[in-house]
């Protein structure tokens, strides 16, 4: 059951992720890396994560793919010219492309697993766990987050504000 | 090999690891290739889901929590760096249309 359930979302994902480099219109590519987000979120769920599945959902095929959204929207439709100004590109991609899954391939193969921990596998991935490890020893990395985010924060409104002088 | 078992049958990581890079290529193939600054945004949002897709798969064949606390911090750095990289093109886009990444080479010494 579970290997099904794996296959299926890990196609959807692959096929999602074609979508999101194939297609010519950015609003298609979205909604193909949404597609790659729900899948992903199901196997999220599959490893025991389910607080990581949970905020897969609400921050990135919620929050984040509505950001991209209102931003293709606010500035319409742009067509992608078919022509890049580096001669073949699509060799030079495609040898890319062989390259770099040889070399993943050829260090999955040399992988080697430690011995798991000595964990409780109904405890990991709760709301619980995930809470304790990040109010006590994570707390300065949980905390070194929030600023990152509010840095972001105000970047993004200095970056879209009205300036005097388009008034 | 490490076999986990999920809900009764066996499962292997590097499955798991085998997607996120198959998932992480095609991010950077989309980088490489597209000329839009929206999709090349969009295709670093997918490099960065396969990152952590690695990291939680790790973090379950280890019975370890710090895999998934760091897939945590790294959708935060992604929340971030989307909201910045939009606001930069929105600002962009404002005065003038960009239909290839090319286009805004000024900063090329």
């Amino acid at each position: 059951m579970a290997i099904a359930v794996f296959f299926i979302a890990a196609a959807l994902a692959v096929l999602g992720g074609i979508g999101v480099v194939a297609f010519h219109q950015p609003i298609r590519s979205v909604l193909s890396l949404v597609v790659v987000m729900l899948a992903l979120s199901v196997i999220f769920l599959l490893l025991n994560a389910q607080f990581i599945f949970a905020a897969q959902i609400i921050v990135y095929a919620g929050a984040v793919m509505v950001l991209f959204l209102f931003v293709i929207a606010l500035l319409g439709p742009a067509r992608e010219l078919g022509r890049g100004r580096l001669r073949f590109q699509g060799w030079l991609s495609g040898l890319f492309v062989l390259v770099l899954l040889g070399l993943m391939w050829s260090l999955l193969q040399g992988v080697q697993y430690r011995q798991p921990d000595k964990g409780d596998l109904s405890f990991l991935g709760t709301v619980q766990s995930i809470a304790v490890g990040l109010f006590t020893t994570y707390l300065y990395p949980f905390e070194l987050t929030s600023i990152l985010l509010l840095t972001a924060a105000i970047g993004a409104i200095y970056l879209s504000r009205k300036r005097i002088d388009d008034l | 090999m490490s076999t986990l078992i999920i809900g009764g049958s066996q499962l292997d990581a590097s499955w798991f690891l085998l997607l996120s890079a198959i998932l992480f290529v095609l991010g950077a193939v989309g980088v490489l290739v597209r000329r839009n600054p929206l999709v090349i945004l969009i295709s670093i949002e997918l490099m960065l889901n396969a990152a952590n897709l690695t990291l939680v798969a790790f973090s379950r064949q280890l019975l370890n929590m710090e895999g998934q606390l760091f897939a945590l911090m790294s959708m935060t750095v992604a929340a971030a760096e989307a909201v910045v990289g939009l606001a930069i093109l929105v600002d962009i886009f404002r005065v003038r249309d960009v239909e290839d990444i090319d286009d805004l080479s000024e900063l090329r010494g």
